[in-house]
């Protein structure tokens, strides 16, 4: 046993002396959880318009209200808007040309061109500048009705102001009945992609780690350990228990990273832990069965890395798995990120307890037996292969 | 010539042999076009589902059966499909719990009465399982009627304070809400140089996984190093340049071809249609370029084939998530301008314009950015220190 942990402390030790591993370790994976965070998260912005056309009380108007929607407001010339639009960069364009604003200014009726980008929210987002066009058109007619009554301008603005403080308006309260916003209740901004990128870069660092295998075995190093007083065994477990560390460590750096930085939640640690345990042996198992079935460390680097992108992205790291088409949803459970995925936001989000992630654990704990033993099984067959 | 052609094919033949230009450059983008594809290709559906809004209104409240027939209204304009169905409010949120309406809406008694006096009033909303955009539309509609009967409240308040007759309020906030000058939205004419989003998949998919492939040429001098190869070479009566070219070309001609098969194969599977042939051709022509160029840079500061590959997946991922290769990167102002200097964006700008129809005289910009970039990085590629692999 002690002959075991010796290796896999070593494995240890070289994944992390490895100066290369340091950006993919450390920064890439946090820097991942803060642009996905930012992009899709909760606290991600309501929608980007832009309001182009020159200095004018309608352009200012405008922009005061969508801001107060929460809407990010930008004015680029009109033609760059429509780059922007037609590139996914924005949502919504407005146009406010000379006559609009000239037609503000002297109470006239305005026309206001608009375009709508390609993705999906851009509709809501457009709605959301029809509010706040007629907002402004109501805002404007209550001065021009207070007028004709006779008021001047100034005293009917002040008015206005006034009676605006003094009078509440109808609220609209939306509840939800809806199953997807009651699975995503309780998800902070960047806890999808925390928890995503932790399932993605731990099977990365343990498939990556498929190379250096080939390398130690055609190095020779493999056969001169063997040469030694340690048996067959103690170095399959060695090599086991090695990825499984370097798995472990990597899972528990993004956690412990991602709730200082971001404040991301885990929700019961020992369970969060004891999911990254089980996913971290099914990614060792993976990596061993890889790194002796190649014989060729370019393409293992390869089929690592390929792997791991097209698993995690089948297992809902990328994209929240609550959101896949049916059928998709029935496919990503071949995968181990898919089961892991689930575990983490029961317990993540809704304060599930070691009963309720039974299911999920009992796969993980079925996928990590499999593979553990064919990579087993397989790497004892390549210590009697010359490479 | 003959030394760099020579060169140029056996290090060729060699990177075929070699499975991980397959794995990299092919199989590995295509498994991803395949699996994004699966996955976002249905959540981007940009299909409106039809909405079924159950509203109970109090029926003697005129406000309230305003604010129904605004709804009502919202029936076929800007591609909604609305049914309205009148009830009384706990069969509506029944209904919407049993999955028959998307959308029900309980206008409280005494509504229209307290909003017109400006006191607190609540419209309760309840929103179905999977009600989609049609839903939330109606509910950014409610929420803008609801602002106007504020609006009407405070200018009856004002024109109160300011002495109009009682008399003369009603007529005041009907002015105040619905008369006074139109302010029109009109949709205007999008442009058309945008990717739907298949295309924008095998796109952003071909781009990135250009720059991994580009790396294969450079890596390819580094191991000749380490295996004592370039040594040979080197104590032979061949230019040193020639060696690095013969590299260069190596990575330029596995990028275009690589990125050739990826928009065909993918413009095939996925129903994308990127335009122009000899269009897309240049374009993807000067993306290897621009690709290629980066591999100077990497060769004068990688040390080992390992280095340059860590150095290359990280330039390759920051430019592609940079670029747009997984989801479009929201910037405006100075920042998309910084993020469009970047080959990844510049290449699926270009084929946008393609796509939309675009021909070889449409496609200047991305062209030009390619490869400026390219020339800037063969500058800075000479300038910084050489301790690479010819050092």
């Amino acid at each position: 046993m002690r002959n075991a942990l010796t290796i896999a402390g070593a494995e240890l030790r070289l994944f992390l002396r490895d100066r290369s591993n340091l950006f993919f370790v450390f920064v890439f994976p946090l820097l991942l959880v803060l642009m996905i965070g930012l992009q899709f998260g909760e606290g991600a912005t309501s929608g980007r318009v832009a309001v182009s056309g020159g200095e004018s009380s309608l352009q200012s108007g405008l922009v005061e209200r969508l801001e107060a929607d929460d809407v990010v407001v930008s004015d680029p010339a009109w033609d760059d808007a429509l780059a922007l639009l037609a590139r996914g960069r924005l949502d919504v364009a407005v146009r406010v040309d000379a006559a609009a604003a000239a037609a503000y200014e002297a109470g006239e009726a305005v026309t206001l061109e608009v375009v709508r980008g390609p993705l999906g929210d851009a509709q809501v987002v457009e709605q959301d500048v029809r509010v706040a066009v007629e907002a402004l058109r109501s805002e404007r007619s209550r001065v021009l009705a207070l007028e004709t009554r006779g008021v001047p301008t100034d005293r009917a603005q002040e008015a206005l102001a006034t009676a605006e403080g003094e009078v509440s308006a109808p609220r609209l309260e939306v509840t939800s009945v809806d199953r997807l916003s009651q699975e995503f209740e309780g998800m902070g901004q960047f806890e999808f992609g925390a928890a995503g990128q932790l399932l993605l870069f731990v099977f990365l660092a343990c498939l990556g780690g498929s190379a250096t295998l080939i390398q130690a075995r055609r190095l020779g190093v493999v056969s001169r350990m063997l040469a030694g007083p340690v048996a067959a065994e103690e170095l399959v477990a060695g090599q086991v228990l090695g990825r499984w560390a370097i798995g472990l460590f990597q899972g528990a750096y993004l956690m412990v990273a991602s709730s200082l930085l971001f404040g991301v939640g885990w929700g019961s640690v020992p369970l969060a832990l004891l999911v990254l345990l089980l996913f971290s042996l099914v990614a060792a198992g993976a990596a061993i069965l890889l790194g002796t079935l190649l014989e060729n460390e370019g393409a293992a680097a390869g089929a690592g890395i390929g792997a791991g992108l097209v698993l995690a992205a089948l297992g809902g790291s990328m994209f929240p798995l609550e959101l896949f088409p049916d059928t998709m949803r029935t496919i990503s459970r071949l995968t181990p990120h898919s089961w892991a995925y689930e575990a983490l936001a029961d317990v993540q989000r809704r304060g599930a307890g070691f009963v309720e992630v039974l299911p999920e654990l009992g796969v993980l704990a079925a996928m990590a037996a499999v593979l553990v033993t064919l990579g087993s099984w397989s790497l004892r067959r390549s210590l009697a292969r010359a490479m | 010539m003959r030394q760099l052609l020579a060169l140029t094919s056996s290090d060729l033949l060699q990177r075929m042999r070699d499975k991980s230009v397959l794995i990299f450059a092919l199989l590995v983008p295509l498994a991803l076009m395949t699996v994004f594809n699966l996955v976002f290709g249905a959540a981007d559906d940009l299909e409106i589902d039809p909405v079924t809004v159950v509203i109970s209104a109090p029926a003697d409240d005129d406000l309230a059966q305003a604010l129904t027939g605004v709804v009502r209204a919202l029936d076929g304009t800007d591609e909604l499909d609305v049914t309205v169905v009148e009830t009384d409010g706990s069969a509506g949120r029944r209904q919407v719990r049993d999955g028959d309406a998307a959308l029900a809406l309980v206008v409280p008694a005494g509504f229209g009465e307290a909003a017109r006096a400006g006191e607190p009033v609540t419209v309760d909303a309840v929103r179905g399982d999977e009600a989609g955009i049609g839903a939330d539309i109606v509910l950014s509609v409610v929420d803008g009627v609801l602002d106007q009967v504020a609006s009407g409240a405070v200018t009856a308040r004002a024109g109160l304070a300011e002495g109009v007759a009682p008399a003369d309020i009603g007529a005041l906030v009907e002015q105040a809400t619905s008369g006074g000058p139109a302010y029109d939205v009109e949709t205007g004419q999008a442009s058309d140089e945008q990717l739907g989003a298949g295309a924008a998949l095998v796109a952003g998919q071909a781009g990135l996984f250009l720059l991994f492939t580009v790396s294969f040429g450079v890596t390819g001098l580094l191991i000749d190093r380490e295996s004592g190869t370039l040594a040979r070479l080197r104590s032979m009566p061949i230019p040193g340049w020639v060696i690095v070219a013969a590299k260069a070309l190596v990575s330029f001609v596995l990028g275009v071809v690589a990125t050739g098969v990826l928009l065909t194969v993918g413009s095939y599977l996925f129903d994308a249609d990127f335009g122009s042939v000899p269009a897309v051709a240049v374009l993807v022509l000067c993306a290897a370029a621009a690709g290629t160029s980066v591999m100077f840079l990497v060769v004068r500061v990688a040390r080992t084939s390992e280095q340059a590959g860590i150095v290359t997946s990280i330039v390759a991922l920051v430019l592609g998530i940079g670029g747009g290769a997984f989801f479009p990167v929201s910037a405006t102002g100075a920042l998309s301008g910084v993020l469009d200097l970047n080959p990844v964006a510049a290449l699926l700008r270009g084929l946008g314009t393609t796509s939309g129809g675009g021909g070889l005289t449409d496609i200047g910009p991305p062209v030009a950015i390619m490869l400026g970039f390219a020339v800037v990085m063969l500058l800075v590629s000479r300038l910084v220190p050489d301790r690479g692999v010819l050092s």
